[in-house]
């Protein structure tokens, strides 16, 4: 048993609906060696938010479980840290106060929660805007205050849900860079999940591809690119092939997705 | 900014607070003046010149009776404000958590939002006796209404990312309810109070002119039964005053408690 | 942006209406309403000067009976009636007017706020003198109905999507075309919570200028009754007027709920 890192062990989520019984995510089995960058990639609807709420404690599997750092994964842990995809900052809190908010909450003395925020800030590129309402931020600053609660907390482990998907491309590939880069420093473990390929590839070291309905893993691809890498590492042969290759698995995916989509509908 | 060649257009933009503020008080003192001048013409006898008027609001600040009825008022409106937003934030709160009791009493909240329970004071005055408590008794209720209906839509109207936020941080329902949800709903309860204090002046000094023993309402009606009209108009004008007064006090009193909220 | 003034009025329009998702369950309110006839009941034994229910319904019943009371019935009920179609029809007026009008909203609507947070009775002495006994309440009434309208139908023209004036426009849809194919549809929902709360305050304006002075209504019946100690006629009247109003408010709510 690897005592860091995070392992899911036959996980699966069945749902009760008026349809019958939905199959969400069905027999995963992974393991995320401590440290390590990993996205999940797959069509719309396929169960990879559902795993990932699996992984932080927020969704209870129908079998299976998950244990991270050795311990196992029973309900919500402020040692694993989670990004929403929508904007979870709290308005009538400034960005410093906002990032102190878990700290706050989990009773961590004042001194050291003003510390941490600060540190967090400066880590995410927020600093001077600490006196700085959420009301007056864009999206993609309001994202990055949401991390930087989360990283405030120091958690082993931390998992974002699709953080970008509503925000511009532009937004998404700069922040996608900053958190390469942040990610490069603390070493922390982090699921990321996307429907984005192409940012899966750039920020992780191994993509899994979901399939659809049932949600399972059908493709570990190991990014055998540079640690280093920057926006122009997209015109490289090596960045094209892995892409095709994960499209290809996703193609067939997406086209079941879409067509069970529209017999239900 | 193109210049024209014909007769320069008028530049001011109406929606700027500065104009709509000046262009106000241009209305309100040209409708003052036409008062006045009407009233001094006599063009009408029932309402006499607003400088008349004015000068028995001046006179009433150096009468005891006018203070003791504006205290009497006053104490109606505090008091039943007071234990109205405390009974309706409870309530409002109850209906959050409690979802079926909810949906019980909101039908009764829809319809008596806008019924004032002010028909209920002959009522109450049977009960009570013509006196403060029944007067405040009825306005508490008055004013519970809008802050409960106002704590609800606002709990119920929180976004759902904040309960998944506070589910991963595994915040207790004290938490989630103090550090989250009330703060959420902030610009609702804020408007909720306002509303609770408007609905609270407005049943009691209704309540005061239909029959009691003290305070402003009850002083423009006696006044009316005497026949002192000067009189009368300086109350309903101390009236108007303190109400519009009031509601420009609650505007600031928002805008300084939802800061940075709003974006400007 | 948004100022503050017009998101005050947002705020009066939203709070009527509470977006509560609600299962179609008339069980609560049933056992709610059945509960406070109970302590009703309870209480009307305990205490001498509250008519039990059934008598209330019984007085109720010999009071129709009564055609000096339909008079006054129908003298409060025309009453009500009047004041509701002017005051919603001028408040409908006005709230087109502030709603395209940025001159206008710029130069009303802090007044109407004002005005909105007065106790409008104080004025009815006024408006007694000016249009005698059975005009004065109809004027009273018309405006207490005046603003919810006024203020749901500005607020509601202001918050129509943009993208409605740009259909406008591309259409070249005339101005009338645009307030009946666009404005009026678009703005169904604030318009019918203004019409209830509308007929409601008029029924209510109506009544309580009746407290204060009249020669007929049903008003004057309670407190009539009140002073000489009539109390289950007091109660029965009391009682009718809260739930006339109030049938009538849930209906147009439950329509307005079906509205989508």
């Amino acid at each position: 048993m690897n005592d860091t890192g995070i392992q899911i062990t036959d996980v699966g989520v069945r749902f009760p609906s008026p349809k019958g019984t939905v199959t969400a995510v069905e027999n995963v089995t992974q393991h995320i060696p401590g440290g390590s960058f990993v996205s999940i990639v797959g069509p719309s609807g396929c169960g990879k938010s559902t795993l990932l709420a699996v992984i932080a404690g927020l969704q209870k599997p129908t079998s299976g479980g998950v244990r991270v750092h050795g311990r196992e994964v029973t309900g919500p842990d402020r040692h694993i840290g989670f990004v929403f995809q929508e904007d979870s900052t709290l308005p009538w809190r400034n960005v410093e106060e906002n990032v102190r908010f878990a700290m706050q909450m989990g009773g961590t003395p004042r001194a050291e929660q003003q510390r941490r925020a600060q540190e967090a800030i400066d880590l995410v590129g927020l600093s001077g805007f600490e006196h700085s309402y959420p009301s007056m931020l864009s999206g993609g600053m309001r994202q990055r205050v949401a991390l930087a609660r989360t990283l405030a907390l120091e958690p082993n482990v931390v998992l974002m849900d699709e953080p970008f998907a509503a925000l511009d491309q532009q937004t998404r590939i700069f922040l996608g860079a900053e958190v390469r880069q942040i990610w490069s420093r603390t070493h922390q473990t982090v699921v990321f999940v996307t429907h984005d390929i192409g940012e899966a590839i750039l920020l992780s070291q191994q993509v899994w591809v979901m399939s659809y309905r049932p949600g399972t893993i059908i493709d570990v691809i190991d990014v055998d690119l540079p640690e280093q890498r920057d926006a122009s590492i997209v015109s490289t042969h090596e960045f094209n092939e892995l892409h095709n290759r994960i499209w290809t698995s996703l193609q067939a995916e997406s086209m079941r997705g879409f067509q069970q989509e529209e017999m239900s509908a | 900014m193109s210049a024209s060649a014909s007769a320069p257009r008028l530049r001011l933009d109406p929606r700027q607070p500065a104009v709509s503020v000046a262009g106000t008080t241009l209305v309100v003192l040209a409708l003052g003046l036409l008062l006045e001048l009407g009233g001094r013409a006599e063009w009408w006898d029932v309402i006499p010149p607003l400088s008349a008027m004015f000068q028995g609001v001046a006179g009433l600040v150096g009468d005891a009776q006018f203070w003791s009825d504006a205290y009497r008022t006053g104490l109606e409106v505090a008091v039943s404000l007071v234990f109205g937003s405390v009974f309706g934030l409870l309530a409002g709160i109850t209906f959050w958590k409690l979802p079926a009791v909810g949906r019980a009493f909101e039908p009764y909240l829809v319809a008596l939002y806008a019924v004032p329970l002010a028909l209920f004071y002959p009522f109450m005055i049977v009960l009570v006796g013509i006196n403060v408590w029944s007067v405040i008794l009825l306005a508490t209720a008055m004013a519970a209404i809008p802050m409960a209906l106002n704590t609800a839509v606002g709990l119920a109207s929180m976004r759902p990312v904040y309960t998944k936020l506070g589910r991963s941080l595994n915040l207790s329902p004290r938490q989630m309810l103090f550090a989250v949800a009330l703060p959420a709903a902030g610009p609702y309860l804020v408007a909720g109070l306002r509303m609770a204090l408007v609905y609270s002046l407005i049943g009691c000094v209704a309540m005061e002119f239909v029959t009691a023993q003290a305070g402003l309402g009850y002083r423009i009606r006696y006044l009316y039964e005497i026949f002192d009209d000067t009189g009368m108009y300086a109350y309903i004008l101390v009236v108007l005053l303190i109400s519009v007064a009031l509601t420009v006090l609650l505007g600031l009193v928002e805008r300084l408690i939802l800061r940075g909220r709003i974006s400007w | 942006m948004v100022s503050t003034s017009s998101l005050t009025i947002a705020r009066s329009r939203i709070s009527p209406l509470p977006k509560i998702a609600l299962t179609r369950n008339t069980v609560g309110p049933v056992v709610l309403a059945a509960a406070v006839l109970l302590l009703w009941q309870i209480s009307s034994g305990l205490v001498f000067v509250i008519p039990s229910p059934a008598a209330t319904v019984q007085e109720l019943f010999a009071n129709l009976a009564d055609p000096q009371y339909r008079t006054d019935l129908a003298v409060t009920a025309g009453a009500t009636v009047r004041a509701f179609v002017v005051g919603a029809g001028i408040g409908f007026v006005l709230g087109l007017l502030v709603g395209f009008s940025d001159w206008a909203k710029a130069l009303l609507e802090p007044l109407l706020v004002a005005f909105n947070g007065l106790p409008k009775i104080v004025l009815y002495p006024i408006l007694l003198q000016m249009f005698s006994l059975g005009g004065g309440k109809v004027a009273m009434g018309i405006l207490f109905a005046l603003f919810p309208v006024f203020v749901n139908v500005a607020t509601g023209v202001r918050e129509l999507p943009p993208v409605y004036w740009k259909l406008a426009l591309s259409t070249r849809a005339s101005r009338w075309q645009r307030l009946v194919h666009i404005v009026l549809p678009g703005i169904r929902k604030p318009l019918l919570t203004g019409i209830r709360l509308s007929v409601s305050l008029a029924m209510s304006g109506v009544v309580l200028s009746e407290f204060f002075a009249t020669d007929r209504g049903l008003g004057r019946v309670v407190l009539q009754a009140f002073s000489h100690a009539e109390y289950a006629t007091m109660v029965a009247t009391l009682v009718l007027l809260i739930v006339t109003s109030f049938v009538i408010s849930v209906a147009l709510w439950n329509l307005e709920k079906k509205i989508r």
